[in-house]
């Protein structure tokens, strides 16, 4: 049998039945979306332990110029290296039921390795057998091929030639391949010499025995790379990276420590209810609490009380929302792993994270409502016991706002707004908090396609083709220009740059594009430094990215670059923003001299046409007209598609603030409603002396209404200037992860005047119960409220 | 001579205001025996609610000594005081303060749950008892809404003597009871001192300090008058 204590407890929480429960309603939300976070997380963390780390991930790759066992032997037999492996990776265009792709096949010396970047078999043949290709599952559906059918590689410019897909295999070290629109496939060097490209291994890849930081990893690289040299071979690269993270972790970590941060606003949120909710019954209850403290209640069993209260919410809210969690947790964790490209493999979430949300869950309201509840129960019994009930006064704000123009009845709404001062600004502040990310996010989505129009601010053609072989120039143009739809065109030579370090390894390659003193299609839009002039001989513009990978590369620095292996020196003149691409431009001509060619590989098009379709057409005439002309096009791109990919990319983290916004918002209305519904039932015996004294049933609701209009002004306010630091983080984060946008110290206005009239819609919302009970309260019984 | 129930020595109350110190009460100097009925008057604020705060251990003496039943409340922690007061004092208010979603057994059980006292079939048992004693035993299950001020007042007598304690208090027990309902109170207090209570009742009536032993006057803080009256 439960004792009076807790039936009296249990009695008063049903007088505020819908207060509670819309405080657990609010909890409810709050916590499912964390926990839905942290499941997921978690789950990605075990599914990451148990696929990618268990996979053994090659911690260092090393580029030689010929492979072969005792090479690969000797530094298998370096003491700190647990296993070895061969590789070829050859960069081919792949065809499959007229889909072309760009793809890359790799070549292992060991198929069955266990030790180093284990393959896990997932369909059909494994190994692949010589003439037959195997593909990442990844890529599978992106290839367009399927098992069982086939898929035609062509590389280093020869002719296609039709391999069948034998199987299917999934390598957790990828990225991707629908993502990063690459086929990748898996090949014997039997199979690579069909192709007519070079068939031996020229990658040494190994596993360290020890778990070890990325520069002793570098320092055993060095090590194995003495030992090659030791016996005649020769590194030209080493490629070591972050050790123990898939390609995209952190990408995906900054993601959800993004995600958490909200998380845990969301939380407080929600707190800030509860500290209302209890608040407001121990206000009410203060002589009561005084009467329990006279019949020898210790402050222990008040605070036992209300806290048990608080307690049972956390649990009610707990129970509902762990389950709605781990539904959403669910397809989200999907989502991600297929992001990592890791299998789902263990749907269950791991019981820890189940546990550390139900006990999160269940404790934060009692620790939201930890201050409210010591302070009532250590009141003296004398000072409760004199506690006339609910006699707040806002009497000097009131005075205070007795403006001219300000009416009467509005007076009466922003006096009684301000009576309950805390109560006030926690309800300001919850709405304030979900307000404050919606601006951030809808600030940071401007930022984010003011950036991408900046970006592509310089890029004056429609579309783009990339050549499979370097062709010279001039005769690319001419045949490009005389196909009907194209305006104009402009061929640009790409190569691989690759920085010469100090130690004398060779950083990570990447793009070096041969701009013409003359470039009508391609401006640069430089941040720092200058662009290049007529006269500009070695000289470099990097792109920002660039500049921070290689911390060699700085403003006015001299930088030895390898360019088609040959060393050239340069000096770097200038920086663009080029978005999440690590790239360089030089002048045309000082290119061509450093590779002894004047050669392009890419070809810039302006199109007659600005309707998508029409476009389209050109292109294929055009990509036809240049094979014709014996130019092997390996793929075309749309400007305008690439714009909106890469801008979706980018806005897809906005959206999930904007998703976190509305649940904070609508956390938030609750609280709104939850503190109107409050303040009309303390306020039960002057509505009744209004009522009798003539006020109509649409003053009373004016005066609600008013009142929850007054809260939503200040919050609106408070929102405003909560975004400016919220906004500056957001950027700053989302600067760090994917790219940078410009910090903007004011919200932007649509987003403030859409942000103004969410909250009128949410303020009559929440205020339309509360206004009802006011209006349908009975003066007698008002009047009767002790 | 048996030693008295409660000691008063040189007892004053002191509460801080705008215009400098108030004295509520000054150089009280009270014995109170075992089994007496005593009846506090005074003119409104002469402190009488006051003194019984502090003889309930509610509030704390600004200087004195204060023993009740061999407890110095002066001395007792805030914690010892609670635990005191739960057993060692039954408190009766003017306006009942039943609490309002217990029913008036649930009610009179309340201070046993506090002070942990016996199982709970137990303290049903006992609390079905005091309210059949005070002749409310059929208002049990009622909420204190749907009792009269009577009933709310006989309930509430009921729950002050839930832990058996040897003295109650009580502050205008029957100021909001008319006089028939006032009477048949009083002389509920009466039996009780009879069967060994010992009672302080704050009062402004005259005809409940007919029923009480002695009487103390109280005029701006300091006792003027002190007399046994006998039946
Ligand atoms: N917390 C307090 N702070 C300041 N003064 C107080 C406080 N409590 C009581 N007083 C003052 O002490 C005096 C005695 O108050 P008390 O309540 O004991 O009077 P009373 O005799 O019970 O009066 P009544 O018959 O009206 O109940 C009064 O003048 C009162 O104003
Ligand atoms: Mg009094």
């Amino acid at each position: 049998m439960l004792s009076p204590r807790w039936r009296k407890m249990l009695r008063d929480a049903s007088l505020h039945k819908a207060r509670t429960a819309l405080a657990i309603v609010a909890m409810v939300v709050g916590l499912a979306g964390a926990g839905a976070l942290l499941a997921s997380w978690a789950l990605v963390q075990r599914v990451t332990a148990q696929t990618f780390l268990a996979s053994r991930p090659v911690s260092a790759t090393l580029r030689v110029e010929r492979v072969d066992d005792a090479l690969l032997a000797r530094v298998r037999d370096l003491p700190a290296i647990a296993a070895v492996r061969a590789r070829r990776v050859v960069f081919a265009t792949a065809d499959a039921n007229g889909r072309r792709t760009r793809a890359q096949v790799f070549a292992l010396s060991d198929w069955h390795a266990s030790g180093i970047g284990r393959l896990l078999p997932d369909e059909g043949a494994w190994p692949p057998r010589d003439g037959e290709i195997v593909l990442e599952r990844s890529s599978l559906e992106f290839s367009g091929a399927a098992l069982g059918g086939t898929l035609r590689l062509s590389a280093g410019g020869n002719d296609a030639v039709a391999l069948p897909v034998a199987g299917i295999v999934r390598d957790v070290s990828l990225p991707p391949g629908w993502m990063d629109h690459v086929v990748y496939a898996f090949a014997t060097p039997a199979t690579l010499a069909r192709l007519r490209v070079p068939a031996t291994f020229d990658e040494v890849q190994f596993v360290v025995r020890d778990a070890l930081d990325r520069d002793a990893v570098r320092r055993v690289a060095v090590a194995a790379k003495a030992s090659i040299e030791a016996a005649g071979g020769r590194v030209t690269g080493i490629d070591v990276p972050v050790p123990g993270e898939h390609a995209h972790a952190a990408q995906m970590d900054s993601l959800a420590l993004t995600q958490g941060a909200f998380a845990v606003l969301t939380l407080v949120v929600c707190a800030l209810l509860v500290v209302n909710l209890v608040a407001a019954m121990l206000a009410a209850q203060t002589r009561e609490i005084g009467v329990m403290k006279v019949l020898g209640a210790s402050p222990g069993d008040i605070a036992a009380l209300y806290a048990g209260f608080a307690l049972a919410l956390g649990v009610a809210a707990s129970l509902v929302a762990l389950p709605l969690a781990v539904a959403i947790a669910r397809p989200y964790a999907a989502m991600k792993l297929d992001m990592l490209n890791f299998p789902l493999g263990d749907t269950a979430i791991p019981a820890w994270a189940l546990a550390l949300q139900f006990a999160a869950g269940c404790l934060l309201p009692v620790a939201a409502a930890a201050l409210p509840v010591a302070r009532a129960s250590r009141m003296r019994a004398a000072d409760a016991l004199r506690d006339a009930g609910i006699a707040a006064d806002g009497g000097v704000v009131r005075r205070r706002f007795a403006l001219p123009f300000v009416g009467r009845p509005l007076r009466l709404s922003i006096g009684n707004a301000f009576r309950r001062r805390a109560r006030m600004v926690l309800t300001v502040l919850a709405l304030a908090a979900g307000g404050a990310v919606y601006l951030g996010a809808a600030n940071l989505a401007s930022g984010v396609r003011a950036s991408v129009a900046h970006l592509f601010a310089g890029h004056r053609y429609d579309a783009s083709l990339r050549l499979v072989d370097d062709a010279e120039a001039a005769r690319l143009e001419a045949a490009a220009a005389t196909v009907p739809g194209v305006a104009g065109v402009q061929a640009l030579a790409k190569a691989r740059g690759v920085l010469r370090h100090a130690d004398g390894l060779d950083g990570d390659a990447f793009a070096l594009v041969g701009l013409p003193a003359e470039s009508p299609l391609l401006a640069l839009s430089v941040e720092r430094g200058r662009g290049l002039g007529a006269t500009d001989g070695n000289a470099l513009v990097v792109s920002r990215r660039l500049l921070k990978n290689e911390p060699l590369i700085q403003l006015d620095a001299e930088v030895e670059l390898q360019i088609d292996g040959k060393p050239t020196r340069w000096r770097v003149v200038g920086v663009v923003d080029a978005g999440p691409q690590a790239l360089a431009y030089a002048p045309a001509a000082a290119l061509d001299a450093a590779r002894g060619g004047v050669l392009a590989s890419t070809l810039l098009v302006k199109l007659a046409s600005s309707e998508p379709a029409a476009q389209l057409d050109t292109i294929l005439r055009l990509r036809a007209a240049l094979d014709g002309a014996g130019f092997a096009v390996a793929g075309s791109e749309v400007m305008r598609e690439t714009r909106r990919v890469f801008e979706d990319h980018l806005l897809m983290v906005v959206q999930f603030l904007g998703v976190m916004a509305w649940a904070m918002i609508a956390i938030g209305g609750i609280g709104l409603a939850s503190t109107m519904s409050l303040g009309v039932l303390e306020r039960t015996r002057e509505i009744g002396v209004m009522r009798a004294i003539g006020a109509s049933d649409r003053a009373i609701m004016t005066l609600v209404q008013a009142e929850g209009l007054v809260v939503c002004a200040l919050a609106w306010l408070a929102s405003l200037a909560l975004s400016m630091p919220i906004g500056y983080a957001l950027a700053d984060a989302f600067g760090r992860v994917m790219f940078a946008v410009p910090m903007r110290a004011w919200p932007n206005a649509d987003g403030a005047f859409a942000w103004a009239a969410m909250l009128g819609v949410v303020s009559i919302v929440a205020c339309a119960w509360p206004a009802r009970r006011a209006v349908r309260m009975p003066a007698a019984r008002a009047l009767g409220h002790a | 001579m048996p030693t008295p129930l409660i000691t008063l020595e040189n007892i004053g109350k002191t509460y801080p205001a705008p215009a400098g110190d108030f004295h509520a009460l000054a150089d009280i100097d009270l014995a109170i025996d075992r089994g007496d009925f005593v009846a506090v008057v005074g003119a409104s604020g002469s402190g009488k609610s006051t003194l019984l705060n502090l003889l309930g251990g509610i509030d704390r003496a600004t200087r004195g000594r204060i023993v009740v039943d061999g407890h110095d409340l002066g001395a007792a922690s805030e914690r010892a005081l609670t635990a005191w007061r739960g057993r060692g004092v039954g408190i009766v208010f003017q306006f009942f303060q039943l609490l309002p979603t217990l029913t008036a057994l649930e009610n009179v059980m309340l201070p046993m749950d506090f002070a942990r006292r016996g199982t709970s079939p137990a303290r049903r048992d006992r609390a079905l008892a005091l309210l059949d004693r005070l002749g409310v035993a059929d208002q049990a299950d009622k909420l204190p809404q749907a009792l009269s001020g009577g009933q709310q007042q006989r309930v509430a007598v009921a729950r002050a003597l839930a832990n058996d304690p040897p003295l109650l208090l009580a502050d205008e027990p029957t100021g909001n009871l008319d006089s028939r309902t006032a009477q048949s109170l009083l002389e509920g207090l009466a039996g009780l001192v009879r069967d060994g209570l010992t009672v302080v009742m704050v009062t402004h009536e005259p005809r409940a300090i007919a029923y009480a032993t002695r009487s103390v006057s109280l005029a701006d803080g300091r006792i003027v008058r002190e007399e046994r009256i006998d039946a």
